[in-house]
């Protein structure tokens, strides 16, 4: 009996984890309240990777992890498109990719949007023109924005989340 | 010239007359068609690995189609490259005696149109069906301009998997777009029950056309392609393609430059390792014991931004050193960091190895025999944790690792577990190694100017998943030809032995205690 009244009333590791980076935590709380009125309280993205050079995805992996923890402000990365609002599209779209993002985004719900993370898929990147890529993102889907960055800090790709909801609301959808 | 020890294969041949030390400890030596034959077997039984197998045209003004076949040969220094033509672009196959050949052959062939007698597989590998018949992309008189894609894909050009029947055998597809945020792949698996009987993966999804690319660019311009050969391995893929340029030239770069780059190449190591303990205890859904390891990869990449202004380290390494100094009070914090670094990392990876649940996962799960290391070639960890002692670092030091060397771990588990242990080991030994250098940095300038020379030269370099290796041609004054292989690339083929056997939901744990990267395979 001992071991579990020890277990509840020791000190949980969790709370001496106090690295709080304040700008990242204001936009979230700012993003959380865009979030709440456009998409009543979560935003489901999924994440399609047309051929980047990774180091965008391990951003984005990042946004899961404890510095972040984007799930705080209705952010979940869903494992399949037909639970996503948004696509996140990486990558300068490999003509062998082509197929698989375009059936990605097909299988999508209406409304959706599109998000292009990263200097390639924004169409700046080093392979825009290399034979084997469409060259960017917006060549094949419709993309609403755009994030720049090779590749973008978990901040600026909440700061670009943040945007696309102003987005969203003027559209008035 | 001195008779290096994997010369000795060649003893009596032809061949080892016309034999020519390179730019970096690599000979190359030009084979007859008629003894090439008698010379693979003689590589094959000494116990040789070819480490590559690349293709060039017009290579130092011989026209038509030029064959490398690198070997290395364990404890030697050297790497034996031998140069045969492709006469009517036609070859015969080496993959019988080299299983590792199989991969390279079919990417040859679908670079440059050869054609490999007598391989025992010929589908086509970095093209995939969207690519029309008959295109080449790098053969010289193919632009690298957009192409005219297929729209609809005739039956017979589609991709055919290796079929497996029998009573009660089904197949999964997995893939390319999958469920977690990871890069594109396919997997086929064919199951009976749980068990899975085999697995192909197909890869090139994410093949961008990267040795095109750099063909016509000037040295300088082609760092920041090496930069994009894999986002995690961005120091080690830039730093093996300025060394080969710099090799070229006979440069020497200022020891500072050296130094420092030793200290970026191990804080990659730190963090793309950390990312794959992380990643194994994830995928055993043990999220409070992955918890730790993200906070402190996180500390890195944050350290990585103070130093060089890019979590990732992009745009730091140049020709001739670096394009940048790293501020002294930034090396400063990260000494003074990395003193805290040991204590965390052993207490998470403690309270990883301490639960039953993980052990009961990790071990003897994902078996990479020790015997497969040599005629895939392995590399890398996955090496390390199979048993076999090799590490780049370490035989065939480069830039600072000449005077420090680190300390490798061997396992012999083969298992999940082992590669665990393993990367543990190298993270902290890493820390050790960057603590050594900070010790003693020398003052200076961290760049040499020179005039970049034309020719040749093969340099490796040891990334986080192993050996990387870079091959550049320079030809008046630009990028002629860029080959790249990374551990990645041979890496790949461990995965589909290792799951044989394994239930479906250990996939994700086998292949995250390797992770591989998808990005520097497609290229």
């Amino acid at each position: 009996m001992a071991n579990p009244i020890f277990n509840i009333f020791k000190p949980k590791v969790t709370e001496k984890f106090t690295l709080r980076d304040e700008e990242f935590e204001a936009v979230g709380k700012q993003l959380k309240r865009e979030i709440d009125k456009v998409f009543g309280r979560s935003l489901a993205i999924r994440e399609l990777d047309s051929g980047s050079d990774n180091s965008t995805e391990i951003e984005l992996v990042n946004l899961g992890a404890p510095h972040y923890d984007v799930e705080r402000f209705g952010v979940s990365f869903v494992a399949s498109p037909r639970h996503a609002d948004v696509i996140a599209i990486t990558g300068a779209v490999t003509n062998n990719m082509a197929i698989a993002v375009k059936k990605t985004y097909d299988a999508a719900p209406a409304p959706k949007f599109v998000i292009a993370i990263g200097d390639d898929a924004c169409g700046t990147g080093v392979f825009a023109d290399s034979y084997a890529t469409l060259g960017s993102a917006d060549k094949i889907l419709p993309v609403d924005l755009k994030i720049p960055g090779n590749p973008p800090s978990p901040t600026e790709i909440l700061k670009g989340l943040l945007a696309l909801m102003k987005i969203i609301l003027e559209k008035g959808q | 010239m001195a008779s290096p020890e994997i010369l000795t294969s060649l003893k009596g041949t032809e061949c080892l007359k016309t034999a020519f030390p390179g730019n970096n400890s690599e000979i190359y030596a030009p084979v007859d068609e008629a003894e090439f034959p008698a010379i693979i077997d003689a590589l094959a039984n000494d116990g040789c690995v070819l480490i590559s197998l690349f293709c060039a045209q017009n290579f130092e003004g011989r026209k038509g189609l030029a064959l490398f076949y690198a070997f290395e040969r364990r404890g030697c220094e050297n790497i034996l490259v031998l140069m045969r033509s492709a006469k009517g672009s036609k070859a015969t196959s080496v993959a019988q005696k080299f299983p590792s050949a199989c991969w390279f052959e079919r990417e040859v062939s679908d670079g440059f149109g050869i054609e490999f007698e007598g391989a025992f597989d010929n589908r086509r590998l970095f093209l995939h069906e969207v690519y029309p018949e008959d295109f080449h992309p790098l053969l010289k008189e193919t632009p690298n301009k957009k192409i005219k894609l297929r729209e609809k894909i005739p039956a017979e050009s589609e991709y055919q998997f290796k079929p497996m029947n029998g009573e009660g055998v089904y197949q999964i597809p997995v893939g390319p777009v999958h469920a977690g945020i990871i890069e594109p792949g396919h997997f086929r698996f064919s199951v009976i029950g749980e068990p899975i009987s085999n697995l192909e993966v197909r890869m090139f999804y994410k093949h961008r056309g990267v040795e095109k690319l750099a063909e016509g660019k000037t040295p300088e311009e082609c760092v920041k392609i090496a930069e994009a050969i894999s986002g995690d391995e961005t120091v080690a893929n830039s730093v093996a393609f300025c060394m080969a340029v710099e090799k070229i030239s006979g440069a020497k770069i200022p020891a500072r430059a050296d130094r420092l780059r030793a200290v970026l190449l191990e804080m990659e190591r730190i963090y793309s390792l950390l990312g794959d303990v992380a990643g194994m205890a994830v995928d055993i859904a043990f999220a409070s014991g992955a918890s730790p390891f993200f906070i402190l990869r996180e500390e890195i990449l944050r350290q990585n931004a103070n130093l060089t202004g890019s979590r990732f380290m992009k745009g730091i390494v140049g020709i001739g050193g670096l394009k940048k100094d790293v501020p002294e009070n930034e090396l400063r914090n990260l000494s003074s960091y990395l003193k805290t670094f040991p204590k965390l990392f052993k207490e998470a990876h403690d309270s990883v190895l301490s639960s039953t649940i993980s052990v009961d996962r990790f071990d003897r799960t994902g078996l990479v025999e020790k015997r497969l290391v040599s005629p895939l070639n392995l590399t890398g960890p996955i090496a390390r944790a199979s048993g076999v002692q090799i590490d780049n670092r370490k035989d065939r030091p480069y830039g600072a690792y000449q005077s420090f060397k680190p300390r490798v771990k061997i396992m012999d588990g083969g298992d999940v577990l082992s590669r665990f242990e393993v990367k543990s080991h190298e993270i902290l030994e890493s820390v050790n190694l960057i603590q050594k250098i900070l010790k003693d940095l020398p003052e200076g300038p961290v760049s040499s100017n020179f005039k970049i020379s034309d020719g040749f030269c093969l340099s490796t370099v040891e990334a986080p998943r192993g050996q990387n290796l870079h091959w550049v041609y320079i030809k008046d004054g630009v990028v002629d030809r860029y080959k790249v292989r990374t551990a990645s690339f041979c890496n790949w083929q461990a995965i589909e032995h290792a799951v044989i056997g394994n239930i479906v939901p250990d996939f994700p744990l086998i292949n995250k205690s390797m992770n591989l990267s998808y990005a520097g395979t497609d290229l």
